[in-house]
């Protein structure tokens, strides 16, 4: 959203508008929960982000604009899921489970040269659209993101969908710049795997 | 030159610019030659646009969530913040 649809709705927030509070939940609570997720985990997510609801419409007179009101709104998230449960992540954070239709792993290349021994299997689809229109795949996605580490599929949400910036993920969820290009590869690899497993055998 | 798992290993921070020049040059050298790689890209392409594309889940009771903000708003507007 740009600096000027921020104004312009903060302007109807502070009024307590309540469609623009309707408009402002329905806009980033996406985002949030996908903050509140890494931090916390799923059992607790959906209290941090009331929590940071709440904390967002306390300090809304003092929000000035520096930076955009979505990166605002992810700070304050994030300072609500730190501040609720210690962090105590440091064996989580590079956990790898098993996906659905695992990733594209070593098994893929022949040991000898590096080169492909299993070549990517070339989709049916070339837009997003119509990969889309098959209800199929989209429940076999979901159930893969569901089968993610909660911070793999968080910072895979923050950086596809939600199109956040690696600094500003690492700032976010205090992870450094190697371990989140880590997650996001690893992450990245199993929902390549699973579109491929959908277009090459026509199921989940 | 790279190879295809090495070009693999690198093709998030390719897709993200997180690689140096000479890196870059590297996987471009690659994805010149090897079609295999290039079907590999261009796939991540396709399935980061469809990750971006895919329906949110609605937000539950966002109706009742709103009004109980905004009416948290009006209290703190009532007193004077």
């Amino acid at each position: 959203m740009a600096a000027a649809d921020d104004a312009h709705l903060l302007e109807r927030l502070l009024k307590g508008e309540q469609q623009a509070y309707k408009e402002l939940v329905s806009t980033y609570q996406s985002a949030m929960r996908a903050v509140a997720y890494a931090i916390v985990g799923q059992r607790h997510a959906d209290e941090v982000v009331q929590d940071a609801w709440l904390s967002v419409v306390r300090n809304l007179a003092k929000f000035e604009g520096r930076s955009s009101l979505k990166t605002w709104l992810l700070t304050i998230t994030a300072n609500a899921a730190k501040g609720r449960y210690k962090l105590n992540r440091r064996e989580v954070l590079l956990d790898d489970l098993p996906s659905p239709h695992g990733t594209i792993g070593d098994d893929r290349f022949s040991p000898d040269d590096g080169h492909w021994a299993v070549a990517p299997y070339a989709w049916h689809q070339d837009t997003p659209e119509a990969l889309l229109t098959e209800d199929e795949l989209r429940d076999c996605l979901e159930h893969t993101l569901l089968s993610l580490s909660e911070l793999q599929s968080s910072v895979l949400v923050l950086r596809e969908r939600q199109g956040l910036a690696l600094e500003e993920i690492c700032n976010l969820l205090t992870l450094s710049l190697s371990n989140v290009r880590v997650l996001l590869h690893r992450a990245r690899l199993k929902v390549f795997a699973t579109v491929e497993h959908f277009e090459e055998t026509g199921e989940c | 030159m790279l190879t295809c798992k090495e070009q693999v290993a690198r093709s998030s921070d390719y897709l993200d610019g997180q690689l140096t020049f000479r890196e870059r040059l590297m996987v471009r050298h690659h994805l010149m030659f090897c079609a295999n790689c290039r079907r590999f890209i261009r796939q991540m392409r396709l399935m980061q646009a469809t990750l971006k594309m895919m329906p949110d889940a609605p937000v539950k009771n966002v109706d009742a969530l709103a009004q109980r903000l905004a009416d948290e708003r009006r209290k703190d507007r009532k007193d004077g913040k």
